[in-house]
């Protein structure tokens, strides 16, 4: 039978995506548990392979997006998510999930801000990865599409950090144009042990081929969108390890 | 008791055109910046309380902070203050208030908290604020103040 190894969706008030989410970590091969933050215990990380923290406004986006959740995990929480990873685990942070993540320190300095448009951009987008070697994109071709919709997803950094974060292959992810004003175009940010990512754009929302806007589009003809590449990626690793 | 007001403002923001605030454009050539004002009330440390501010409020990254009285930002035509009717519920200001009262061994204690949301038009010539009131604030949840370049009350 096939090993389904556990994955842990934690949810803040706000948090919108989870169900599309736990639906793409079942579907690539993850056994899926959706624990809300004040329900989580010291335990509730025993035998989890992935944590994700999924999109959504959590906390209502008051602040800044990403604040108020990060506060609340750091009291629930600790550091319980830091020795996670040491221990091993990986994480994932989509789009508030990402923000969340930022704001925790578990990613590279930096932070993601308002839209240099000052608008919520819904759309899709072209995507280019930066690190092949990418537990999270491993799977993935060298452009994809994947549709976003946030407010606060322009990344910056400190001075010529953005730029290093490319060069090193940090930023895991790059938009193919400028979007929403990200330095050095940086959709997707991993940490230097490669075991957390976080990414703006929604991979819950391209599971199919038939999640894709243009009603014609084949991609590799496997069914599959590029989203669902993304937790099958994580899910092969994992398996593999 | 203590107080402090605090005015948070994006690193990263430029001035922009004003006419994005309005439903109806004006002919004036005006550009517009957003702040974020916190009115605090405490009892306790006002080092701790300082300390609250930048874990809570400001992002260490993309924002910068003002502890002064003044305005962060001078040479404007006038700036609109606006935040949520009292007694209205103001779920931003019960986030932050909850979010606090969770904090174990804090050295002060929050009594009040104010949140406003402050724009400021830019133009080289007289502009009038009636539009961007009435356009930016809602009067049914809203209370708000205009204060002019000479920092006198207008509304």
């Amino acid at each position: 039978m096939e090993e389904r190894p556990n994955a842990l969706l934690l949810k803040f008030p706000g948090t919108n995506c989870d169900f599309e989410t736990a639906r793409a970590l079942e579907a690539s091969g993850f056994s899926t548990t959706i624990l809300p933050i004040a329900a989580f215990k010291k335990e509730s990380l025993n035998s989890v392979k992935l944590v994700v923290l999924s999109s959504g406004f959590s906390y209502g986006d008051y602040v800044m997006a990403g604040r108020l959740a990060q506060l609340e995990t750091q009291r629930k929480v600790g550091d319980a998510l830091t020795r996670f990873r040491d221990n091993g685990g990986y994480m994932l942070g989509i789009c508030n999930g990402f923000q969340i993540l930022t704001k925790l320190g578990l990613l590279p300095e930096g932070s993601l801000i308002d839209n240099t448009s000052g608008r919520f951009i819904c759309k899709w987008v072209h995507l280019k990865k930066n690190n092949d070697q990418n537990a999270f994109l491993n799977g993935l071709p060298e452009t994809f599409e994947l549709p976003i919709a946030h407010a606060e997803g322009r990344f910056v950094a400190p001075d010529g950090a953005a730029e290093s974060y490319v060069e090193n292959g940090l930023a895991a992810l790059l938009y193919h144009d400028d979007v929403n004003g990200s330095s050095s175009q940086i959709a997707g940010l991993s940490d230097q042990s490669g075991r957390v990512l976080g990414l703006m754009p929604h991979p819950e929302r391209f599971l199919w081929d038939s999640h894709h806007y243009d009603p014609n589009w084949q991609g590799d003809n496997s069914g599959w969108g590029a989203g669902y590449m993304i937790f099958k990626s994580i899910y092969n690793t994992i398996i593999k390890e | 008791m203590g107080s402090l007001s605090v005015e948070v403002v994006g690193k990263f923001g430029s001035k922009e055109d004003a006419n994005k605030l309005l439903y109806a454009p004006i002919t004036t050539a005006a550009t517009f910046r957003k702040s974020r004002v916190y009115q605090l009330q405490f009892d306790g440390d006002e080092g701790e309380a300082k300390g609250f501010i930048d874990r809570c409020l400001v992002d260490q990254y993309a924002d910068e902070v003002s502890l002064d009285q003044d305005s962060y930002f001078n040479e404007y035509q006038f700036y609109i203050d606006y935040g949520m009717k009292p007694g209205a519920l103001d779920l931003e200001k019960e986030a932050i208030l909850s979010s606090q009262k969770g904090d174990d061994g804090n050295g002060f204690k929050l009594l009040s908290l104010k949140l406003l949301q402050r724009v400021y038009i830019f133009s080289e010539l007289e502009i009038s604020s009636e539009p961007f009131v009435r356009d930016v604030c809602n009067p049914a949840i809203h209370v708000w103040s205009v204060i002019d370049s000479n920092g006198r009350k207008i509304a």
